[in-house]
């Protein structure tokens, strides 16, 4: 089922049952997996030559001995329900379900999660966002560090979404770069906002554009054509 | 050159594509011309890289036959890089992480390229 706004994203259902969810508001199974160490990029790549063979990567995974099946449905199952809420908490233009089965996620939930516990679950932290003390929206609100923390008092987690926070980062960027789902990372940032560890960027921080001078294009356009030998 | 326009132009880009990091536009030579970018990004070693990787497309796309060049896209274990042409002279470079998705941005890069043409040579 093709979900159509912004940031929109896929679902991938088997049987009844969502087996992936692919949002570009939420890092996929794949990033997760790859950020927090728990398999390297070494291995990833080796599974995805050995998936061809072994029918799926996480076959291929658990073939090499990188990491148990159990393990790896928690990560794809954590990225279904991080890639629900993704898509919740943006703007639904459409939904269109597509009768042709589209691209095969790459770590499939196996069996799927049905429908209404999904449902449940994000509604569930769609309110649980709701109602934070400090209200973020995680595509819009872009965050600097505050002034006056010392990082080192931080925990190892917080320092990096500190470090990661350049004014120009969503919350979303944010989650990408530090490459951990977006509820958590919404959550967690909403509370360092309250907590005055960040606040809000100014529109100055978020974006810098800068140019040369160049006043120029037609200009070289036309000493090319001032150029040309006749 | 009316920097103002350009400058709503790739702000709305970046605000209505998730995933897209940063923007530049260059001159089809490698010069920049305007750019939004991170402090770790170089506006003018992009537009250089953007500029070469483009003409060497083109050049595919005429010598293999493949019809007008429409993106490049370089894909990477962690981003991505599309360079789209902006008419004969300039081209427009937008950088994405990894959650970026490449077919919102080129629904939402073709109109606005249409307009960036315009307003470098009205």
């Amino acid at each position: 089922m093709r979900v159509a706004g912004n940031v929109g994203g896929v679902f991938h259902l088997r049987d009844g049952a969502v087996v992936a969810v692919d949002s570009p508001g939420s890092p996929a199974a794949e990033t997760l997996l790859l950020s927090s160490g728990r398999v390297g990029a070494r291995d990833w790549a080796a599974a995805l030559v050995a998936s061809v063979e072994a029918g799926s990567v996480q076959a291929a995974l658990v073939g090499r001995g990188v990491i148990g099946p159990a393990e790896v449905r928690a990560f794809a199952l954590a990225a279904v329900r991080d890639g629900a809420f993704a898509v919740a908490a943006g703007e639904v233009e459409s939904c269109e379900v597509a009768a042709e089965p589209g691209d095969v996620p790459a770590l499939p939930v196996a069996g799927g999660v049905e429908p209404e516990s999904l449902l449940a679950e994000t509604a569930r932290r769609l309110d649980a966002v709701a109602s934070l003390p400090v209200p973020v929206a995680p595509y819009r609100d872009r965050v600097v560090p505050a002034g006056g923390v010392d990082p080192a008092v931080l925990t190892a987690e917080r320092r990096e979404v500190v470090f990661h926070a350049t004014g120009r980062r969503t919350v979303r960027d944010v989650a990408f770069a530090v490459g951990r789902s977006l509820y958590p990372v919404t959550v967690e940032i909403s509370r360092m906002l309250g907590e005055g560890v960040l606040e809000i960027a100014s529109p100055r921080d978020s974006f810098t554009f800068s140019h040369g001078d160049l006043t120029a294009l037609r200009a070289r356009a036309e000493m090319r054509e001032a150029g040309r030998p006749v | 050159m009316d920097y103002d326009a350009l400058v709503a132009e790739l702000r709305q880009l970046r605000e209505n594509v998730a995933g897209v990091t940063d923007t530049v536009i260059a001159a089809s030579d490698g010069i920049p011309i305007i750019s939004d970018v991170a402090k770790s990004v170089d506006p003018a070693h992009i537009s250089a890289l953007a500029a070469a990787g483009l003409g060497i497309a083109r050049q595919a796309t005429e010598v293999i036959g493949l019809g007008s060049l429409s993106q490049t896209v370089v894909f990477g274990s962690k981003g991505y890089m599309a360079v789209y042409a902006v008419g004969r002279m300039s081209l427009m470079v937008a950088l994405g992480d990894k959650g970026l998705n490449l077919g919102r941005l080129l629904h939402e890069s073709r109109p606005a390229i249409e307009r960036i043409g315009t307003i470098l040579a009205p």
